[in-house]
């Protein structure tokens, strides 16, 4: 009897260590497990890290990846919120993927400066697939040490989108200051549609669209660029003076757009069920083919006339892990990606209103709304990315979390700017 | 004899107790994953106490722990006992409880977040019954978030829950019951002064897994909400994963999971030593 009491006791007690063992190698084991199963650079195959997971901009990419004979390549394709999540790790792991996609600017840099990057300078000069590249994209494809760590293979704008029929139904026009625009969204809230659409629920990051142009309009594109790197404080009057202009619009938000990723807030936009939505020129992949020439955009509007006029053209393109096994191989493939035809069936392909970074591309066969994203850029006396890229990932995650929190409790704006600051703190000086 | 015990044991200390140690030591440093990690000492774990979120991850866990054990195991025993007695359609009723726990939490997570939506199921059914008054986006609402996620957590578990207590019922022995009633014992009576006491095993099991189970949810909060907005959904299992992977503090996410090992062992340990005490005595 005791004997089978002992036994008992000693195999609940094993039970429990057990169970508790898994948990911690489930815990811990993810450290080691995740890192192995990201890579797979064998010198025979590549393999190419994807983030472009919308179906409109995979099927292209993937056409784009079937032209390309030379090497094999494994397209491996990640929905873009994880890879933004794990990105660092894929980097960071011990067979990283070959290539990988991601943006230009501050965000590579950051990468770059940990030591993650290949250094692609040689494709940059000579007869290199990027040596025809505008000067300006160098720069941004330079990292800290001057050493060009990137290859860009297309940008777009961003704008306030609409639909042309619609505004001609409410009989509304598109605002070029920032009282019209406030007219605008009363007029529009006064039909009962919501004025502004934004989705802020799976993808947060939308949320700093506003903040980045608010900021743009009231201090310009210097500021933007300091702020993002540190010199400022985000809980400094400046900043103060964008959330403002922010709390102007929050009444005119559509408040549904909280649950929303930036995909489903388009919905309400094309059914005519929301009037505006500042976003890039990306949209268009996303909405339904009928209603893509019905679409137009225009300037964020003006706040301050004496601030010279910034816009945002986020670039993107490719860049290539330090670690890759085949080093020739990658870049050749970065070539290829980088060169004209690439460029140009992929924008074709992929429904989006990019624009391509090749000069030899001629953008003259590209949509009326193409052309006028064009102009609007060239019209533009600074250009900016966006605050991930301007920053880094890290550092979008605390703009994430403050702005969502502003979005509910507009109030509170002053503690949250506080608290920002100091998330921001920790992440500037890791 | 020995020999076959050692390559288990080898594999067991290689794939588990050695990454388990390591993060231990990982916890009393600084690391990014590239070259030397630098000694901090306890650095890491007074940050932890110091950070809101942890806290706000920490109270999140204690909440989820309680919610999610509490709800699945009463949801589970009570549907493991109405749907003991064997009557015609009791095995589709068992296999439709079940059927949830055949999806992966991630799938959970994404069927839920559509009957979440401003315009989905949850809202409509609400709107359907006359109670607009309490339709919200129940994701997107800091005060309903984490509430939302364990109600979707717990439809998976509870049928789990059940066939491990009707796997339990099914070792009861019925003429214990049956005695019982003839002496004019009432259902309540019989349940809980009869078939509960012979359920012990079972609830041994039950509350490991259980407790195991609510420490190391992730998925379908990750799935669900990425554990915002701004953190109000965030577990500490979403918030080492964030630091670990996102922000590459690889140090500061062992600490966080050191916390939750520590967690986790010292309840499993309380509760076995309870129950091991109860059956002794």
């Amino acid at each position: 009897m005791v004997h089978s009491e002992l036994s008992r006791r000693t195999f609940l007690t094993g039970i429990g260590l057990a169970g508790v063992g898994g948990l911690g190698a489930a815990l811990l084991g993810g450290c080691a497990t995740s890192s192995s199963d990201s890579g797979g650079g064998s010198s025979a195959t590549l393999t190419l890290q994807s983030s472009l997971s919308d179906p409109s901009p995979k099927a292209a990419l993937t056409k784009v990846v079937d032209g390309y004979t030379k090497t094999k390549v494994t397209l491996n394709t990640i929905a873009i919120e994880t890879f933004r999540a794990q990105l660092p790790t894929y980097l960071n792991s011990a067979t990283p993927p070959d290539v990988l996609t991601w943006y230009a600017g501050s965000v590579a840099r950051d990468y770059a400066s940990k030591g993650f990057l290949l250094d692609v300078s040689d494709l940059w000069t000579g007869s290199g697939a990027c040596a025809g590249f505008s000067p300006a994209l160098k720069e941004l494809s330079t990292g800290g040490d001057g050493k060009q760590i990137f290859i860009p293979t297309n940008y777009y704008w961003w704008g306030v989108f609409y639909r042309k029929s619609a505004f001609q139904e409410w009989g509304v026009q598109p605002a070029t200051t920032w009282d019209e625009f406030i007219a605008l969204c009363k007029a529009l809230k006064a039909k009962g549609v919501a004025p502004i659409s934004m989705g802020t629920g799976s993808t947060p990051w939308v949320a700093s669209g506003w903040f980045d142009y608010l900021n743009l309009r009231v201090n310009g594109a210097q500021f933007h660029r300091d702020l993002l790197a540190g010199k400022h404080s985000f809980d400094g009057p400046e900043v103060k003076a964008v959330m403002e202009h922010y709390r102007e619009l929050l009444p005119y938000i559509d408040p549904k757009g909280r649950s929303y990723s930036w995909q489903d807030a388009v919905t309400p936009l094309a059914s005519k069920k929301a009037g505006m939505y500042l976003i890039g020129a990306f949209i268009t992949q996303s909405v339904p083919k009928d209603v893509v020439d019905d679409i137009d955009f225009f300037r964020v509007p003006i706040i301050d006339p004496n601030v010279p006029v910034a816009e945002e053209a986020p670039t993107d393109g490719y860049f290539a892990s330090a670690k890759s096994k085949n080093v020739d191989g990658a870049k050749e493939l970065l070539s290829y990606l980088a060169s004209a035809p690439a460029q140009e069936l992929f924008i074709k392909e992929s429904a989006s209103s990019n624009l391509p970074t090749s000069p030899q591309v001629s953008t003259t066969g590209f949509s009326p709304l193409v052309q006028k994203g064009i102009k609007l850029l060239n019209e533009s006396a600074a250009i900016t990315q966006f605050f991930n890229r301007d920053s880094s990932d890290a550092l979008q995650s605390t703009a994430d979390t403050a702005l969502t929190k502003f979005l509910d409790s507009p109030g509170d704006v002053n503690s949250i700017l506080t608290s920002w600051q100091s998330a921001a703190q920790k992440v500037l000086t890791s | 004899m020995w020999l076959f015990l050692l390559v288990p044991a080898a594999i067991e200390i290689g794939l588990v107790f050695w990454p388990a140690l390591n993060s231990f030591y990982l916890s009393l440093t600084k690391w990014n994953g590239l070259g030397a990690p630098e000694q901090v000492g306890l650095d890491n774990y007074r940050d932890l106490f110091s950070d809101d979120v942890f806290r706000e991850a920490l109270g999140n866990n204690v909440i989820w722990a309680v919610g999610f054990g509490g709800l699945s195991v009463a949801g589970g025993l009570a549907l493991a006992v109405a749907l003991n007695k064997p009557r015609r359609g009791v095995g589709i009723y068992r296999s439709a409880i079940y059927l949830p726990m055949v999806f992966s939490l991630a799938v959970t997570g994404l069927f839920w977040r559509v009957q979440y939506q401003p315009d989905g199921t949850v809202n409509t059914l609400l709107g359907a019954v006359g109670l607009e008054s309490l339709e919200r986006q129940w994701l997107a609402d800091p005060k309903t978030a984490l509430y939302a996620v364990l109600v979707a957590a717990v439809w998976r578990q509870v049928g789990y829950v059940m066939v491990l207590y009707l796997a339990g019922l099914k070792g009861t022995d019925p003429s214990l019951d049956d005695a019982s009633a003839v002496d004019g014992a009432g259902p309540w009576q019989r349940f809980w002064y009869v078939t509960w006491p012979q359920l012990r095993g079972v609830n041994t099991v039950v509350f490991a897994v259980t407790v195991i189970d609510s420490l190391r949810t992730f998925d379908i909060v990750w799935a669900m909400t990425q554990g915002g907005p701004y953190h109000s959904s965030e577990l500490l299992s979403t918030y080492m994963f964030q630091q670990g992977f996102t922000f590459l503090n690889l140090g500061y996410a062992s600490a966080v999971a050191v916390v939750i090992f520590a967690l986790a062992i010292l309840f499993i340990i309380t509760y076995l030593v309870r129950t091991l005490k109860e059956e002794v005595a």
